[in-house]
């Protein structure tokens, strides 16, 4: 497969489950968080769906909120990489990893990372209905609510 | 004065995904909302609740545009 890595964030290529920890021995808690496509959303059936980004700002901004991420807890570790495309049921859609000395810090700095991802990252999701019917998701208008 | 708009995901289905666009001098983001408001009504309701970023960060409304800045307008996030 051709290799289309344009961002250190944003990516086309499938994600895959993390299978290595950080080689930092001084983890002690790792926390893994998968956005996965689901096959039903607001009572329709979906078949599939369509991720498009503003891919250099989507890429700039996650790495600052992961920054500031780092400056809030003290973390060891922090990542997140979303993918963009065609996306099929069961695939994931976005990764947020992050590991410290103890969970706490790694379970909070997750949390964070993917609800600003999710709120504030230009990031787009194309809903494909089985109906044979597709929109743009509303997403959430920030500030508005918590998910 | 000359920006470069760029528009995302449901607002190009009101404006193209790209294009040069004459604004007058010293506009404000929130002019340039109500001049693509005018442009194409359809597209209100999506332009009240999208954000603007020039050169990639996001604006406030009362930023002021100078020549030559691209100018993207992003709905509301629904990644994840």
């Amino acid at each position: 497969m051709e290799s289309v890595d344009l961002f250190e964030h944003i990516t086309f290529s499938p994600l895959v489950p993390t299978e290595r920890f950080p080689n930092l021995p001084e983890i002690g808690g790792f926390v893994f968080f998968a956005g996965i496509v689901r096959n039903i959303n607001e009572g329709r059936r979906v078949n599939h769906l369509e991720y498009e980004a503003f891919p250099e700002m989507a890429d700039r901004m996650i790495r600052s909120i992961l920054s500031d991420a780092g400056k809030k807890w003290d973390l060891l570790h922090a990542d997140c990489r979303h993918r963009l495309g065609k996306l099929e049921i069961s695939e994931i859609a976005v990764i947020v990893t992050t590991g410290s000395l103890h969970r706490e810090e790694a379970y909070s700095a997750n949390r964070y990372i993917i609800d600003r991802v999710k709120h504030e990252v230009p990031i787009w999701k194309r809903e494909f209905f089985e109906d044979g019917t597709s929109e743009w998701s509303q997403g959430c208008t920030h500030e508005q609510h918590r998910h | 004065m000359k920006i470069r708009l760029l528009c995302f995901a449901a607002m190009k289905d009101y404006f193209p995904p790209q294009e040069e666009l004459l604004v007058k001098s010293g506009s404000t983001i929130a002019e340039l909302r109500s001049s693509l408001e005018i442009r194409n009504p359809s597209a209100a309701r999506l332009l009240k609740v999208s954000r603007f970023a020039v050169n990639q960060e996001i604006v406030e409304d009362g930023y002021f545009l100078s020549e030559g800045q691209s100018v993207a307008v992003l709905p509301p996030s629904s990644g994840g």
